[in-house]
């Protein structure tokens, strides 16, 4: 304990402050965004499930075995049935053809249903989140089907023999976004099914077996056991699959918090290891009292390591506590983000946070400590005597890689890791070599200026060690503060942009050739724009290479199984990259017209890289397509990456135009249709019955609403960052202050103005800042290039104001602060500032 | 005891060796004072660092207490050094985060003193502080600085102690009053003292006078009486 004494009376000589600050920023930083990123992961696997309404759904035409629902009674699984077909239903003389939907009364197990008894409504006050489906005799309905049919709640409607009543609007189904259905939605009680007599042998009907389960390992098995049961007509479908617009959203907003939770680790990580410097020479005096006490170097490095772990201790627990207290301020920020409550965390971020503090304190503080007991005694006797410290290569590695593994262990994302280090790492290092040169260029022409700038600039030269590491502590500083004002900014706009106020938020498909003039004025009489209509056949592939697709590959993919949406279009539609092989304006197309044969035509066609990969399919691979009976044989030249947050129509399966024309084609498109317009989906499905409305436009609010909360996060995260720049900026500054103050108390001495020394400083201070600045603005921008390219996969953008305002923000940052510091050399007499050193 | 035969110092230097002490020897008893004097750069500091272990000779061999420390490794001379060694500088050297009192216990505290606080408290009520215990370095004049630096040399119960240029810092008054502390306390203790200065009044008043010029003993280490009685 009487290190833990020693500890408490450093700290009270005020040599501790910059050392404990920089440890706690740097615990808290981590603590708190891992807190809400881990909440947020916990709530997105919930999430996940609630598009599911459930852990897990097959669905199946057909009805499930009695065997699935007793083994998962017998592992104590929930399970509920789900029902979906379309059908007419009926008031008085007015019919419309629904999509019908029959759950169980426990339906949903995962996430619930919004309801209304106000149609139309968007106020949050008149909706209701219920875990329960519609009672036996009564349905909830989409609000549009009221003006369909005439009716009002309480109006009961027929449906085959059976008449129900309409008592709730249906609002929001966990699992209704991701599904395109025909008409308007009838929610109805599975019990309600037999009495309607609608669903006869031979009935088209989907249907789906929710499960859900709390006890983890008893779901695994059976869900392995499932699978065996599995065949072809089933389908699994797992969480991750259910939204992957959302979770790709709330994925990259994931990243923008990490990113910013990393650039604090490394300032943090920066702050401590100049203080630990600062703090280590002056300890040496300390040092070699004690050792001319007979204090043993052994004892010495116990006492300064016992020290270290208890200030690592206290540290670490002092920053897991404010990184709670900032991350619920987070939280609140972001509390609308999930329209849910978070689940708590776990233990991992309390792990991580803890951990930083021992790591940063084992990767910066111990180095910086490390020679002390090697310090002579007789440097009580005389001042020159001081061990040399650990080689500053050797410190900086271990600084780096103790940054490394946090940044990795934090992350988990090498990309952004290696994008800060490599940001940081080439300031430094251009910090180091340009800094010489420009140090050196100072005092050169410094020598024709005024004595004040030929004082000063010979000064930075003299001191280079030190000035060079000041530098780097700064551009560092500067560099990734930078970095979080791009990303705050520009990087959040360009995500925003891709999801304009306008983003399409309903598709159109299924439009015949003979309708797509009507539709085409119904949207334009209601003034809107579409992205453009896309024609498409559907077409079933049938061999490969020549071989007939096998049972297995039909297991192995459902596109193997069905019908696929075949396009064709002349340019590379927006938002698409070419992966692999070549674009039509490559390709000699003649040719393969040429080797057209009677009947059967051979087209290029590219696919989207993922699907290629999962289907087995290489540049070079025949496929042959079945549409309508007819066949047809195409080459696959290349392949494609899709963006899908732009909510424009994708394609799988792209080929030229002039082949696939004389095909029964129908066309589709996506347009942006204000809620005040939401009345056309009905003007459109009653003129065009067969059109499919696909509705996007509560997806696009979440993911909206996902990126203005994170924004808003980032805004706090923001601050907490600005506060570990400051505390570089103030570890890097008061790094030579003890030997400025001295010469400026000793030149006061001799009689200098105030002016001369101030300006002293000043021109120090500010050179410093300028070529950090102008080191950091490179640093910055290589770092956003990098991460713009390889971790939010947004077009690169140079940023011509960061030349401007890096190196005026260090000049005037650096320089202002320093003689803030150096202010007590001329205001206090020169004796008490000596004295007091 | 200190006992010192053929002490030597060189040290390399970018214009070659640099001898800094020649043939030094001495003779010191158990109580005993001795002044070691000579100008700035004679070498007198560098050899209160041989004598006190904080340093080795090129040559030549130094026992203290019976012990000779010029055959010890830094661990063996630490060990003498926390049994035998106190020291009172010329720049005070007192911690600046630890009160008075605190940096007089410190010492103490690390050899495991139980009783550190309360025997800390009586040096300083010995040196005439008993009302500045609660006090921080920055808080007391010079003089107060060094008699609390005094106390902490004399709280470890040394038997030997070396001041480096005691009063340097301090005016001649409060010089005076640090002087006649150390040589009280000196008395009352039964210390060894070894001293370093300029003053030729204060080296009158130890028992030796070991004079140095360029790193070389000017006379054997004498009685300063027979000193006296030459200049007479």
């Amino acid at each position: 304990m009487f290190s833990l004494k020693m500890l408490i009376r450093t700290w009270r000589g005020g040599e501790l402050g910059l050392i404990l600050w920089s440890l706690i920023l740097a615990v808290a930083v981590v603590t708190s965004v891992s807190l809400l990123a881990e909440r947020i992961e916990r709530a997105l696997t919930q999430e996940s499930s609630s598009f599911l309404a459930a852990d897990l759904v097959v669905r199946s035409s057909k009805e499930a075995p009695s065997a699935w629902l007793e083994e998962a009674l017998s592992k104590n699984i929930e399970t509920a049935k789900i029902m979906s077909f379309s059908s007419i239903v009926f008031f008085g003389d007015d019919l419309h053809l629904a999509s019908i939907k029959a759950v169980q009364p426990n339906y949903p197990l995962r996430g619930s249903i919004k309801r209304s008894t106000t149609p139309f409504s968007r106020d949050p006050a008149l909706i209701e989140a219920v875990s329960y489906g519609p009672e036996k005799g009564n349905v909830w309905v989409d609000a549009r089907l009221l003006p369909l049919l005439d009716i009002s709640l309480g109006d009961s409607i027929d449906l085959g023999d059976t008449s129900l009543k309409v008592t709730q609007i249906l609002v929001e189904e966990p699992d209704g976004s991701s599904y395109s259905f025909v008409g308007a939605r009838v929610l109805m009680n599975y019990a309600d099914i037999p009495d309607s007599g609608v669903i006869q042998p031979g009935s088209r009907v989907t249907y789906r077996y929710l499960m859900a389960s709390d006890d983890q390992a008893a779901f695994e098995s059976y869900v392995i056991w499932l699978k065996s049961q599995l065949d072809i007509h089933d389908r699994l479908i797992t969480p991750d699959e259910a939204q992957a617009s959302i979770a790709n959203t709330m994925d990259k907003g994931r990243r923008f918090l990490l990113l910013a939770g990393s650039i604090g680790v490394v300032l943090a990580g920066i702050a401590l290891a100049l203080a630990s410097h600062h703090f280590a020479s002056g300890q040496t005096k300390q040092v070699a009292l004690l050792k001319s006490w007979g204090i043993s170097a052994r004892r010495v490095r116990f006492l300064y390591a016992q020290q270290s772990l208890w200030m690592g201790l206290l540290g670490s627990l002092a920053g897991l506590l404010v990184g709670y207290a900032f991350h619920h301020i987070l939280l609140f920020v972001v509390s609308e983000w999930l329209p849910i409550t978070l689940p708590s965390a776990g233990s991992r971020p309390w792990v991580i946070g803890l951990a930083t503090g021992l790591i940063c304190l084992a990767g910066f503080t111990l180095p910086a400590l490390w020679h002390l007991p090697a310090q002579s005694p007789l440097a009580v006797l005389r001042q020159d005597i001081v061990s040399k410290p650990v080689n500053s290569l050797v410190r900086g590695g271990l600084g780096v890689v103790a940054i490394a593994g946090l940044l990795l262990w934090y992350s988990n994302n090498i990309a952004v890791s290696m994008a800060i280090l490599a940001g940081f790492g080439l300031t430094a290092i251009a910090s180091v070599v340009a800094g010489l040169v420009l140090l050196r260029l100072g005092m050169q022409y410094g020598q024709r200026l005024g004595s004040v700038w030929r004082l000063a600039l010979a000064n930075l030269w003299r001191r280079k060690t030190q000035s060079l590491i000041q530098i780097v502590g700064f551009s560092g500083a500067i560099a990734l503060l930078m970095i979080m004002v791009i990303v705050r900014t520009s990087l959040i706009d360009q995500w925003r942009f891709q999801l304009a106020d306008d983003a399409p938020n309903h598709f159109l498909v299924n439009v015949a050739p003979f309708e797509l003039d009507g539709v085409r004025n119904l949207v334009t009489d209601n003034d809107l724009n579409t992205a453009g209509w896309y024609a498409m056949v559907r077409g079933r592939m049938t061999e490969i290479n020549g071989k007939p697709i096998t049972d297995v590959q039909k297991d192995s993919h459902e596109s193997f199984r069905r019908e696929l949406n075949l396009s064709w279009t002349t340019v590379l539609p927006e938002g698409n990259k070419v992966t692999k092989g070549q674009w039509w304006d490559t390709i000699d197309l003649d040719e393969f017209s040429a080797q057209s044969t009677a009947g059967e035509i051979i087209a290029p066609v590219s696919l989207e890289d993922e699907l290629a990969g999962e289907l087995g399919l290489v540049l070079g691979d025949r496929i042959t397509f079945s549409v309508g009976g007819l066949r047809f044989e195409a080459e696959m030249v290349g392949t494609r990456s899709l963006n899908w947050d732009n909510m424009t129509p994708n394609f799988y399966f792209l080929f030229p135009e002039g082949l696939l024309e004389e095909y029964p084609r129908t066309s589709m498109t996506s347009l942006y249709i204000p809620p005040e317009k939401k009345l056309l989906v009905n003007d459109i499905l009653r003129q065009f019955p067969t059109v499919q409305v696909i509705e996007l436009d509560k997806i696009i609010d979440r993911i909206r609403t996902i990126v203005s909360q994170v924004s808003r996060g980032l805004e706090v995260m923001t601050l907490l960052i600005l506060g570990c720049g400051v505390l570089v900026m103030f570890a890097a500054v008061s790094l030579s202050m003890t030997e400025r103050l001295q010469e400026s108390a000793i030149l006061r001495t001799l009689g200098s103005s105030r002016r001369l020394i101030l300006g002293i400083q000043l021109i120090e201070f500010s050179g410093l800042g300028l070529m950090a600045g102008l080191l950091a603005s490179a640093g910055a921008e290589l770092s956003v290039a990098m991460l713009q390219h390889f971790m939010f996969d947004l077009p690169l953008s140079l940023h011509p104001w960061l030349w401007v305002v890096g190196p005026l923000s260090g000049a005037l940052l650096v320089g202002s602060l320093g003689v803030a510091y150096s202010r007590k050399a001329v205001v206090q007499p020169p004796l008490e500032v000596l004295r007091a050193l | 005891m200190i006992e010192v035969k053929n002490v030597c110092k060189q040290v390399s230097t970018t214009e070659g060796e640099l001898q800094i002490l020649d043939d030094i020897n001495l003779f010191v008893a158990d109580g005993e004072t001795i002044a070691i004097v000579g100008p700035s750069g004679s070498g007198k500091s560098t050899l209160l660092g041989i004598l006190a272990g904080l340093d080795t000779p090129s040559c030549g061999s130094v026992v203290l207490n019976g012990q000779d420390i010029t055959q010890m490794d830094e661990e063996g001379r630490a060990s003498v050094r926390a049994h035998n060694v106190g020291f009172v500088f010329q720049s005070f050297h007192l911690l600046p985060g630890l009160t008075a009192l605190e940096n007089v216990a410190l010492p103490l505290e690390l050899n495991g003193d139980r009783e550190a606080l309360k025997t800390a408290r009586n040096y300083l009520e010995r040196v005439g502080l008993a009302h500045r215990v609660t006090h921080y370095p920055r808080q007391l004049s010079g003089g107060e600085q060094q008699r609390v630096a005094v106390a902490r040399a004399f709280a470890c119960k040394p038997t030997i102690l070396f001041a480096d240029e005691p009063t340097g810092n301090l005016d001649t008054g409060t010089g005076e009053i640090i002087n006649n502390l150390l040589f009280d306390l000196n008395r009352e203790e039964g210390t060894t003292l070894v001293l370093v200065t300029h003053e030729m009044n204060l080296a009158a008043r130890c028992n030796t006078t070991l004079q140095l010029q360029a790193g070389r003993q000017m006379t054997p280490a004498e009685n300063s009486k027979d000193t006296t009685e030459k200049e007479n």
